[in-house]
């Protein structure tokens, strides 16, 4: 039994487990002799998790090259989000941004630096000041290299702290207590030896990122899979706004890399196939640093007008391109403060941006939803009777869960933040509940209430890992004689397939008629062929085949409920832009969609219910840039 | 992937390795939380988990398939386990050369997968393809019956790869880097300063950041990015050769805090690694230099480490 399993290893769970451990309540806890016992789950050793791949900063008002305030940055997060976001969450969020950055500073982070030695910062899109005025320098940085510095600094404190991990095991079930009420632990599968454990646990935190690999052209790494997400509606339980997925402007054609929005933000602009910069016409006064949402659609929208250009690496091609003209940057300046940029360009579209145009599209980013929490972290329902009740001991932090704060659509430099702040603020709630009740008070043993309370988290855990166990056998058993063969038949294939439908039905723009073929291909063919799906090696350890067949039932029944939201929510906002309900509307959708899957084998609708956004102090108004 | 006009192909020779199905080994492993617990500062110099025999069956496989030169040899082997062989194992993650998952030998050479273009690693077979210098045996490939170029698909040629040297390999390209991390983590690899962490209230926090210049930045900012891939290690003879020796990447990451205004120990740290499988092991060869994904120039650090170590 352990006091808490994290299960995720970026900059969200590893903040939780320092938040929990360096919490006063554990403090005094391990003064008194009693030790914590706090596990860290990851599918992937911690420096490899996608936070380090984040380029660009971390906003927070700082006011270290110009004058900032909270509120200004609270307000940005506001409009960005579309009106979509639950402004108590985001008052923390902006109130709580310079603690969280000078913190990371003070246990490592290599900022970089203005001339007299604070924290430097530059402008990035949505950030203004005076509610909504001129762009105001808020993100703090380091180089283009911020979630690489971040992702080190925090794994090094974990190793100061002594944090256990569990590295390159995936979780395959959270489990609940038998009422559904609390959590018990989870179910994991150990890569190397090729074992399904029970992991019991009075608490569980899910981190485990976002699921760009629910669409073929993406910026996220290939472990991206919603893994927590999907396991919480494998749980029974709801996710909050899951149809709001960021695409970011500029990745780097067909490959999906990144190219982060510093790029713009020192002086790249965006140009159409005439070579008009094309982004003034659709923000004025912002042009190129706008929201990312609304740089998007501008970049479809020339496309679709027939302005795009083709890949100059296939320019027989379609021309779903646009160009990134970043020729007007001082090639020395360039290097010294896009360096990877620099370097991913040369490297993967082989030319030279200063001199070069660099061709660029829309790349899946970020889930704006996920699993709905409170502004402490713990998960919760949504009831009809219109109140939340929270999952005792599951907790939710970063990419993979909902608080919300990003609502429609995410600014820059709000993710690490929201991770890092809110991932902080779950460690230390969780704390409060360990703190009263630890797994290694010597006084408790002996208590019958508590050793039947475990007891029965044991056996939840128990029969779900004698489940997975016989899961895992029939996967290894090998592919029936008569199994499809082909591209249904291979995981690999089956995410390729499904990467391209998602994004034929969804990115950037979707209507009715683009939700129904997707939900119906997805219902006859990748469904049933995800179910389907054995490996063609029976060797355990290091099966890679064995979980990526857990990834894609996990990105399925994602799918599932993005379309079903997508379907539900009638109106365009943020991210979001239905083509055949262009306007938004308050009226009807100022409200966050809870999704929840029906049960395995039951009939396939998804049951969508309605919670209000929490509206503090910034009524809704049109959103202009 | 591959575009219609003008398809050409490649041939991959990858040295796969099946573990035997497991008994109950007894390995410890820090990863894992139901293996023995060993010390927490790792298995001494770590050579010795370098030299256990892996116990498995080798083999080296071919697969043939269309490429193009600008493809990695990371999408090279996406493409096979997406449609020719979706058993075969490797290690991968952002696919940018950024997260270090991917490191192995190519053409005996450690490099990330997702970084080497065919442009630049494929070879035209030759008649005598020795075996590669890196002493890794290739039990299968005697005879290079590499397919000939034919008019319809032209071959850009071969890639050979293996796990990274120096390290066990536990399936196909999948080696077992904890020795490098637990050498990494037995050097203390965190800012040691006031340990103070700010507050908020009302609005305001308590605590500001230390302070530093950008010249200050400058003696370690490069250093802060080793993404602890380990292609430095499985280049350095002495490192991967198995003599007691804590690994560049370990000597990099202590030269970083080192060098770093904020930390208030670098004394204990040169300290740390004035041993004889520290900085002394070290034979400045500069391998380690060649590959550096990140550009660090290893070797130079080496040695300016090694300096200042001395001139203390």
């Amino acid at each position: 039994m352990y006091d808490a399993v994290i299960v995720g290893a970026g900059a969200a769970g590893l903040s939780a487990a320092l938040g929990l451990l360096r919490s006063p309540e554990i403090t005094r806890m391990k003064e008194d002799g009693v030790e914590p016992r706090i596990l860290v789950i990851s599918k992937l050793q911690p420096l490899r998790s996608h936070t380090g791949s984040a380029e660009g900063g971390i906003a927070a008002s700082l006011g270290n090259i110009e004058s900032d305030d909270w509120h200004w940055h609270y307000y940005d997060t506001v409009k960005g989000g579309d009106w979509l976001v639950d402004q108590d969450a985001a008052q923390l969020l902006a109130q709580y941004a310079p603690e969280t950055v000078i913190n990371l500073e003070r246990q490592g982070v290599a900022f970089s630096r203005t001339d007299d030695g604070h924290i430097a910062q530059r402008r990035f899109g949505g950030h203004t000041r005076d509610f909504g005025g001129e762009p105001v320098r808020r993100a703090a940085y380091a180089a283009d290299r911020i979630g690489h510095q971040i992702l080190h600094t925090l794994w090094q404190q974990c190793v100061a702290e002594g944090v256990e991990f569990a590295e390159e095991w995936y979780v395959t079930d959270l489990v609940l207590s038998r009422d559904g009420s609390g959590a018990a632990g989870v179910v994991a599968f150990d890569t190397h030896a090729g074992a399904v454990h029970a992991v019991h646990a009075r608490n569980v935190l899910l981190a485990t990122g976002g699921a760009g690999r629910l669409f073929h052209t993406t910026s996220n790494s290939w472990d991206l899979t919603g893994d927590g997400m999907a396991l919480a509606l494998a749980a029974g339980l709801q996710l909050e706004d899951i149809e709001f997925v960021q695409f970011h402007p500029t990745g780097l054609a067909h490959t999906g890399i990144l190219l982060s929005e510093a790029a713009r933000a020192e002086g790249g602009v965006l140009r159409n196939a005439d070579g008009e910069a094309f982004m003034e016409r659709y923000a004025p006064g912002h042009a190129d640093l706008a929201a990312r949402d609304v740089v998007s659609r501008s970049i479809m929208a020339e496309i679709d007008a027939g302005r795009g250009v083709a890949d100059p690496k296939d320019p027989d091609g379609p021309r779903d391109c646009v160009w990134l003209d970043m020729t007007g940057i001082d090639p020395d300046h360039m290097r010294a403060v896009l360096p990877q940029v620099v370097e991913t360009i040369e490297k993967y579209a082989n030319i030279d941006p200063s001199r070069d145009l660099v061709p660029i599209k829309p790349t899946a980013h970020y889930t704006m939803g996920g699993i709905p929490v409170t502004v402490d972290g713990e998960a919760y329902r949504w009831e009809d009777s219109g109140r939340r009740t929270v999952v005792d001991g599951l907790f939710a932090a970063g990419e993979c869960s909902c608080v919300s704060v990003h609502g429609a659509n995410r600014l820059g430099g709000n993710s690490l933040l929201d991770a890092c702040l809110f991932g902080t603020r779950a460690g230390r709630s969780m704390a409060g509940r360990i703190a009263g009740n630890p797994v290694g008070d010597p006084t408790a043993a002996d208590d019958p209430d508590r050793t039947a309370a475990d007891e029965a988290l044991a056996v939840a855990g128990d029969d779900a890992a004698r489940a997975r166990r016989e899961d895992l056998d029939a996967l290894l058993a090998g592919p029936d004689d008569d199994a499809s063969d082909g591209a249904a038949a291979n995981p690999y294939g089956l995410m390729a397939l499904l990467g391209s439908t998602m994004e034929r039905a969804l990115a950037v723009r979707c209507s009715e008629t683009t939700i129904a073929e997707a939900e119906e291909r997805l219902d006859d063919v990748i469904g049933p062929a995800a179910a389907a799906l054995r490996a063609h090696d029976k060797t355990a350890a290091f099966n890679q085949e064995v979980t990526a067949i857990w990834e894609v039932r996990h990105l399925v029944a994602l799918a599932d409920a993005m379309l079903a939201a997508s379907a539900g929510r009638r109106e365009s906002r943020g991210s979001l832009q239905r083509l055949d309900h262009p306007e938004r509307d308050d009226e009807r959708f100022l409200a966050h969609s809870m999704t929840r899957l029906a049960p395995a084998d039951g009939p396939a609708a998804a049951e969508l219910l309605w919670q209000p956004v929490h509206i503090v102090d910034i009524p809704p108004r049109a959103r202009e840039y | 992937m591959t575009s219609s006009t003008n398809v050409t192909t490649v041939t991959l020779k990858v040295s796969r390795f099946a573990p035997r199905p497991e008994r109950e080994r007894d390995r410890a492993r820090t990863g894992s939380p139901f293996a023995r617990r060993s010390s927490p500062f790792g298995s001494g110099s770590g050579s010795g988990a370098a030299r256990r025999r892996p116990r498995g069956r080798q083999w080296v496989q071919e697969y043939t398939i269309p490429a193009r030169p600008e493809d990695t040899v990371l999408d090279c082997l996406m493409t096979i386990k997406r449609t020719v062989d979706p058993t075969l194992a490797f290690r991968y993650s952002c696919g940018h050369g950024m997260c270090g998952s991917d490191a192995v030998a190519i053409n005996g050479t450690p490099n990330l997968l997702c970084t080497a273009t065919l442009r630049d690693w494929a070879k035209r077979p030759t008649t005598s393809d020795a075996t590669d210098d890196e002493g890794f045996r290739h039990t299968g490939d005697v005879a290079d019956d590499a397919p000939a170029d034919d008019a319809d698909s032209p071959s850009l040629g071969v890639v050979e790869l293996a796990p990274l040297p120096g390290f066990p390999v536990q399936r196909d390209l999948i080696a077992d880097i904890d020795p490098m991390l637990d050498q990494i983590r037995r050097l203390k690899p965190y800012l040691q300063a006031s340990g103070t962490l700010a507050t908020t209230s009302e609005g305001k926090v308590d605590v500001f950041e230390y302070l530093q210049h950008p010249d200050e930045l400058a003696r370690y900012e490069q250093l802060s990015n080793c993404i602890a891939c380990g292609v430095c290690e499985g280049s350095c003879p002495v490192f991967a050769g198995g003599d007691a020796f804590i690994g560049p990447a370990a000597l990099i990451w202590a030269s970083r805090f080192v060098n770093d205004s904020r930390d208030t120990q670098a004394m204990a740290r040169m300290d740390a690694i004035d041993t004889p499988d520290g900085v002394a092991a070290c034979q400045s060869v500069r391998a380690c230099t060649r590959q550096c994904p990140r550009g660090i120039d290893v070797g130079e650090e080496m040695w300016q480490i090694v300096a200042k170590v001395r001139e203390r």
